[in-house]
Parts: structure tokens; sequence; C-alpha cells
């Protein structure tokens, strides 16, 4: 099989499960009548994939591991066109302030968590690095 | 049964963003900020607006019985767009200190998505 080929269906493999996570959350959540299902899966998502953005930087993986995990896992686990959907419901019942909080808070937050991740990522991976050349070289 | 409806859209949804990327990425080989995945989820969130005009007229908040909505609301647009990608391709830009290109990649794509969802729904209902 070629690259190309096994880095698609890592793709779709990771999709698929991060798709069925997203709707188990949803439904999870939806008793609640306000989409915190969404808000959960954009914030973790974005930290998830900052960390991995990081950590992959220090030990490079084989192409299809990182799309599985990046493209496929977290970006089917995310979503911008719920989004998009959650606060045009949310200005159109009349509720334009739980819109606008939905909207800041999905965008800081998921900023903030991806910084957060990413400098995890970054600061876990070269100290695991340095140790292991350390015990190497002892 | 819906595991399955829900597994078939996420997989298609996330390929076909990948495909479109690459595809964007190749025409457009050093864009001023990173375009690929704005204009995938554009088209994705006008994608999911028109599918509820059409087959709704209406939001749907809790179809999740919907074979229809599941594969294609959920599964597909669902996985089509993304935000995680997003929130990294920001933190790029934070980490290269790029405080404009910054600001307007995150508006665009947020109040770009918002109404592009809109107006694939006032069109939807249009069709029908």
């Amino acid at each position: 099989m070629t690259e190309h080929w096994k880095t698609l269906i890592a793709i779709g493999v990771g999709s698929a499960i991060g798709t069925i996570g997203r709707y188990s959350l949803n439904l999870l959540t939806l008793e609640t009548g306000y989409p915190f299902g969404t808000i959960i899966e954009n914030l973790f998502g974005s930290l998830l994939l900052g960390f991995l953005t990081a950590w992959f930087l220090v030990y490079v993986p084989k192409e299809w591991l990182k799309a599985g995990l990046g493209v496929g896992l977290c970006g089917g686990f995310t979503t911008m066109s719920t989004l998009a959907a959650d606060a045009t419901f949310l200005f159109q019942t009349y509720k334009p302030f739980e819109a606008v909080m939905y909207v800041i808070g999905s965008v800081l937050g998921g900023i903030l968590l991806a910084l957060v991740g990413y400098f995890a990522g970054s600061f876990l991976a070269k100290k695991i690095k340095e140790r292991n050349k350390e015990v190497n070289s002892a | 049964m819906n595991l399955i409806l829900l597994a078939l859209g996420g997989s298609i949804g996330a390929i076909s963003r990948y495909l479109l990327g690459l595809a964007i990425m190749k025409r457009f080989p050093s864009p001023p900020f990173p375009i690929a995945m704005l204009i995938v989820n554009l088209l994705g969130a006008g994608g999911l607006g028109g599918f509820f005009g059409i087959y709704y007229k209406s939001i749907p908040l809790a179809a999740y019985e919907d074979p229809l909505y599941l594969t294609i609301g959920i599964g597909f647009f669902g996985a089509f767009t993304t935000f995680s990608t997003f929130s990294v391709e920001a933190v790029q830009l934070y980490n290269k200190k790029k405080w404009a290109k910054l600001g307007t990649y995150v508006f665009v794509s947020i109040v770009g998505s918002i109404i592009c969802f809109l107006i694939g729904f006032k069109l939807g209902k249009l069709i029908v």
C-alpha cells in the first residue's frame, strides 16, 4: 500500500472515532439545552492538537500516524460548522448574550488551550528526550 | 446502526477536508495566512446551513434519531470542518507574533463561518 493510501485510511479511522466521540458527548449534554457538548469538544480537541503539534516536532512520527491523530481524530472530534449553527440558533431564539458568550468562550478558550497544549507538549517532549540522552550516555 | 452512519459520514468528511486542503495548498503554496482550513470551514459551514435549510427549514436541536442528520449533519459536515486546526493555526500566528494576521484570521474564520452558515440556510429554504 502506498503512503498516500495509508494516510487516507488513518484519517478516515481517526475521524470516525472522533465523530462518534463528538456525537456521544452531544447526547450526554443534550438535556442541558445549551451546546455544552460542542464547547467541550472544541476546547479539548484544541488542547490535544496543540500538544501533538509540539510533540511531533521533537519526535517526528510516520506521516500516517500524524495525519490520523491530527487531521482525523482531532479534526473529526472538533467542528466549526456546528459552532456556526449553534451560534445562529442562540441568536434566533433571542438569546444574544448566550450566543456571544458561546462564540467568545469557544474562540478564546480554544486558542488558549491550544497554546497550553503546545507548551506542555514542547516541554514534556524535550524533557523526556534529554533524560533519555542522559540514560544512554551514562 | 447510528454509529456506522456517523463513522461513514465522519470519515468521508475528514478525508475530503484533507484532500481539499492539499489541493488549495498546491494552488497557493505560500498564502499570506492559513487559507486552506479557512476556505474549508467557510464551505462546510455554508454547506451545513444549506442542508438544514433544504431538509428541515429550521435549525434542528435534537434530531439525534434521524439517520440523515447523523450522516450528513454530525458526520460529514461536522468532520469536514474543524476547530482544532483553527486554534493551532492561531497559536502558530501568535508564536510568530503576527498580530494583524492573527486578528484577521480569527475574525474571518468565526464571523465568516456564521455568515456562510446563514447564507446557506436562507438559500436552502428558498430552493425548496
